[in-house]
């Protein structure tokens, strides 16, 4: 794969690790979420989540490596909507991600991104990728009966 | 994301629209605030009315135009909040940081 292709795939965007891509991310997204119909308040959310998850896997897993891939996958089904993003990277500890919330970091301009994550999605985890380096963001989002589509 | 701007009562009114998500065009907001207020214009407003989706490299953009406004003796406000940048900057503690208000006249208003 080229370092400066995206490949779509039906499930899945592939993009090298750079921020000049998360807008076709974004549009993948938003146009998979909008056709199953889900209303625009939670495909914001999740567009606000994904944004923050490859983000992360751009800068912190694959260190803005090129050459490495960012893998995000987003599957719906009984009533809730799941989103991978993969990286190839070391990985990180996201428990030593430092509170966005004390009075030391309020004013910093980054740091808030996994914290985002957490309050906008119902279930977050960090998985190493399966069969090598990496790893995989899980974000999962319920479907109310009533709004979520 | 574009961003048109106009003057109101001495203050200048930065109107983005699209998405604040980081990137070339949030640098491009806080890029046109660092112009202003190096060059004697100190009160500057954000109306963030057509701007729905922001993240946290959005919500850093922020800062940043307000760092750089206090570091040259500005001001700088935000009006308009969506409910969903509203709900953002109040799970983050930001709120206590920004002054935010209603509508541009309100914030043009709290000028001294």
């Amino acid at each position: 794969m080229p370092a400066d292709r995206v490949i779509r795939k039906r499930d899945a965007i592939i993009i090298p690790s750079s921020q000049k891509y998360l807008r076709a991310v974004d549009d993948y997204l938003e146009r998979k979420l909008r056709r199953a119909g889900l209303d625009r308040s939670l495909v914001a959310d999740l567009a606000i989540s994904v944004s923050e998850a490859v983000n992360n896997a751009i800068q912190h897993g694959n260190k803005g490596d090129p050459s490495k891939k960012v893998t995000v996958r987003c599957a719906l089904e009984n009533r809730r909507v799941t989103i991978e993003i993969e990286d190839q990277g070391a990985g990180f500890d996201p428990a030593a991600l430092p509170n966005p919330l004390e009075e030391a970091n309020l004013l910093k301009e980054v740091g808030r991104g996994i914290f985002i994550v957490k309050k906008l999605v119902d279930e977050l985890s960090f998985t190493p990728a399966v069969g090598g380096a990496g790893m995989v963001v899980r974000l999962v989002k319920f479907l109310s009966a009533a709004g979520g589509k | 994301m574009k961003i048109s701007s106009r003057e109101q009562n001495g203050a200048v009114i930065l109107e983005p629209k699209g998405s604040l998500m980081g990137g070339d065009e949030t640098e491009a907001l806080h890029g046109q605030v660092r112009d202003l207020v190096t060059n004697n214009k100190k009160k500057v407003v954000i109306n963030l009315a057509k701007v729905d989706w922001v993240n946290s490299a959005g919500l850093g953009a922020l800062l940043s135009c307000l760092a750089t406004a206090r570091r040259n003796s500005g001001e700088l406000k935000l009006a308009n909040l969506t409910e969903k940048i509203q709900s953002l900057i109040t799970i983050t503690r930001l709120s206590t940081i920004f002054d935010t208000y209603d509508s541009v006249e309100q914030a043009v208003a709290s000028f001294k």
